[in-house]
């Protein structure tokens, strides 16, 4: 019996306007998958996520997370908005991590991990407090959960907005170019951060720049160019033998800035993991 | 019902006349306040330090005193100091010179906001002290605080309506005059509600015609 | 010197006054706050008919004169059958008056706040009156605060208006001493230095405020 996949996407489309940011989009992430969406800027990776999540409306196609319709109900007359309530049920196993990590700046660390669980899991305060130390010595900052956003570097809260996700046990977590916002010499801890939790078994979506990432961690990968999935398949494969003009293209761009990098001597964390694994 | 609708016909030529009174007085009190306000702003960024303190005690007193207190100072109290001027008069000073004090405020922050690597930049590009006023501050400076100004004057004519206990005859003077002779009470204000809106508006639309026309 | 005398002796009963406008003004300030609140939440109200209702209020109440809607309460309340002392109509109307301004205030906090954070509590399954009350109102008052000093300082300029509906404050404790002394100029200049005075003290504590809400974070 093939296993029921955590999220499963079927035809979504999503329209700004006249503009069409996702186009008939069908996409299953399995249970313990790591799955890296690469793509140029403007390719709709971003906005994928973002309807997966339901942060964004999408505009037609189904978005199931666990076999559950996201967003809207089956009725007769055909898709229903659903109540946020209800949302929120489906949505209850999904994490997200955001480019912006969008910390609560008056919160300590601790106080950020544990809100959701305060708040919509109703677990008391002591017993909140030990599941975000735990989270939070996941991701290496156990000895930072009394500080504020404001004193972490941005590599350190990223690693809270991470931490924030795990805390709420989800089955999947979304990663929303999780390192794009960072300096290029923060970016290290975060992937190995992530890594850490790929080789844990967390099923894992990741829209990222960081191809060695995504080489060396993604069980399959998802190339996609003006809001369509334009080619797919395990890293190897998709980066050393690449169908498609426009992956090929795509690739060699990434390729030749990132020996100019080399050649800068300025060469970034993810620069020196290469782009084949 | 029909009634009802005969006091405002009866009384419109009374609260246009008020409403008219209050619009004069506002626009003579608007352009004064610019005026005095640009000029207060204009002493407030010279050496002479003394001069500076003065400006900023003004500036502070007015900010912190009702205009309610600084309307009886002149008109009760003025005439003890040989100070007499009718109501209209202390309408228009007064409002004037206490919203002069906010105008300077608003000015400050336009001369504020030009960087001071645009007038290196001008400098370097060899333009003369006036014309970089001309071409480079005031452009700019007026799209930033004419949103402010407009504002400031709208406040100017809801402040407007404390002339009535000095007794001008503007438009809320005229409103308790409509309530007193006929103890209705609905009518009156809502008319009067509705013309200071109309007044308000007015004001706003300039404003954005205004913002347009100095926008680049 | 006789002025000084003038001044000195009606001291006591003017700094009465300043108290009762304290207590008005301040009434009117702390019952404005979370109706402020509520009328902000509403005009940024995905519904539209909330937003709609909420702006109404907002445009009606920032667009005529406070001294309008002072005597507007004061005469219409009895005739509605509520008779209430005048004290009470004054803080209605002040109050009445600064929630609208105030949610304007609340809302540029409000633009302040990156809408990921929501977004962020939405991830992690916070209703959304939840999130503004643990995510958005502790940031929203620490980013107001100089406005909301502002504010406090003109609805207690303002409230030397409710000296019109009787209110023995500051304004009309003048008014009467000018009556049986019959020396305007220093009685109201006595009384304009209380206010400034009672501003300045304002201002001072509000920056203290935001000296200590910035140490917080």
């Amino acid at each position: 019996m093939a296993t029921q996949p955590t999220i499963r996407i079927r035809d979504l489309t999503k329209e700004f306007g006249t503009f069409s940011a996702l186009s008939g989009i069908s996409l299953d992430i399995n249970p313990s998958e790591v799955v890296c969406i690469i793509g140029p800027s403007g390719s709709g990776k971003s906005t994928l996520l973002r309807c997966t999540s339901f942060l964004e409306e999408y505009t037609s196609g189904e978005v199931e997370i666990e076999g559950r319709l996201l967003g809207y109900r089956r009725t007769a007359s055909g898709l229903v908005r659903e109540s946020e309530q209800n949302i929120d049920a489906v949505r209850r196993n999904v994490g997200m991590v955001f480019q912006h990590f969008n910390l609560w700046p008056h919160m300590t660390v601790l106080g950020n991990v544990t809100l959701g669980l305060r708040l919509t899991k109703h677990v008391p305060r002591a017993k909140a407090q030990e599941q975000g130390r735990r989270a939070l010595a996941k991701v290496g900052l156990e000895n930072f959960s009394d500080r504020y956003p404001s004193q972490l570097s941005g590599g350190q809260q990223q690693r809270v907005g991470i931490a924030r996700a795990l805390a709420m046990e989800p089955h999947v977590i979304l990663f929303d170019e999780p390192t794009s916002a960072l300096d290029p010499q923060l970016v290290g801890e975060v992937l190995d951060t992530m890594k850490q939790l790929a080789k844990e078994g967390i099923t894992m979506v990741v829209v990222t720049h960081e191809m060695g990432f995504a080489a060396q961690v993604a069980d399959r990968v998802v190339f996609m160019d003006g809001g369509k999935i334009i080619e797919q398949g395990p890293p190897a494969k998709l980066f050393n033998d690449p169908q498609s003009p426009r992956l090929q293209e795509f690739l060699d761009t990434w390729k030749s800035r990132n020996m100019l990098f080399q050649a800068d001597g300025r060469s970034p964390g993810t620069a020196e993991e290469g782009a084949r694994p | 019902m029909i009634q009802f609708f005969d006091l405002w016909v009866q009384y419109a030529p009374l609260m246009l006349a008020g409403l008219a009174t209050t619009a004069w007085i506002c626009a003579l009190a608007a352009m004064l306040g610019v005026v005095a306000g640009l000029a207060l702003a204009c002493l407030d960024s010279v050496a002479f330090a003394p001069l500076r303190w003065a400006v900023r005690a003004y500036i502070e007193i007015m900010r912190g005193l009702p205009i309610l207190i600084f309307l009886f100072v002149l008109y009760y109290g003025g005439p003890s100091v040989g100070l007499r001027l009718n109501a209209e008069t202390v309408g228009v000073f007064g409002l004037g010179f206490y919203a002069a004090a906010y105008f300077a405020e608003i000015f400050r922050s336009g001369f504020q906001s030009i960087p001071k690597g645009q007038i290196e930049a001008a400098r370097m590009a060899g333009l003369s002290g006036p014309q970089i006023i001309r071409h480079v501050k005031l452009p700019q400076m007026l799209v930033l605080i004419t949103p402010p100004m407009i504002n400031q004057i709208i406040i100017l004519v809801k402040e407007s309506a404390v002339l009535s206990i000095i007794t001008v005859a503007e438009l809320t003077k005229n409103t308790t005059q409509f309530v007193n002779e006929t103890y209705a009470v609905i009518q009156p204000y809502v008319a009067a509600a509705v013309l200071y809106w109309l007044l308000v508006e007015a004001v706003a639309q300039l404003g954005k015609f205004v913002e347009r026309r100095v926008r680049f | 010197m006789a002025t000084f005398a003038l001044v000195l002796d009606n001291l006591p009963i003017m700094l009465w006054g300043a108290a009762m406008t304290v207590l008005v003004a301040g009434v009117a300030i702390i019952l404005g706050m979370p109706l402020g609140l509520i009328l902000c939440f509403g005009v940024v109200s995905p519904k539209p008919w909330v937003s709609r209702i909420s702006r109404i209020y907002q445009s009606v109440w920032r667009g005529t004169p406070i001294l309008v809607q002072l005597l507007i309460i004061y005469y219409l309340l009895p005739l509605i059958g509520i008779n209430v002392p005048s004290i009470l109509a004054a803080i209605l109307a002040l109050t009445l008056n600064t929630v609208a301004f105030q949610a304007e205030i609340f809302r540029g906090g409000l633009l302040a706040i990156s809408p990921g954070q929501l977004e962020a509590a939405r991830m992690v399954g916070i209703r959304r009156w939840a999130a503004r009350y643990h995510i958005l109102m502790p940031q929203i008052f620490r980013l107001v605060i100089p406005s909301l000093v502002n504010e406090t300082i003109s609805i207690l300029k303002n409230s030397s208006l409710v000296s019109v509906i009787a209110v023995t404050e500051l304004m009309r404790v003048s008014q009467q001493i000018v009556a049986t002394t019959y020396r305007p100029f220093e009685i109201y200049i006595a009384a304009g230095i209380i206010y400034i005075v009672i501003n300045l003290l304002l201002s001072l504590a509000g920056r203290s405020a935001e000296r200590h809400l910035e140490q917080g974070i």
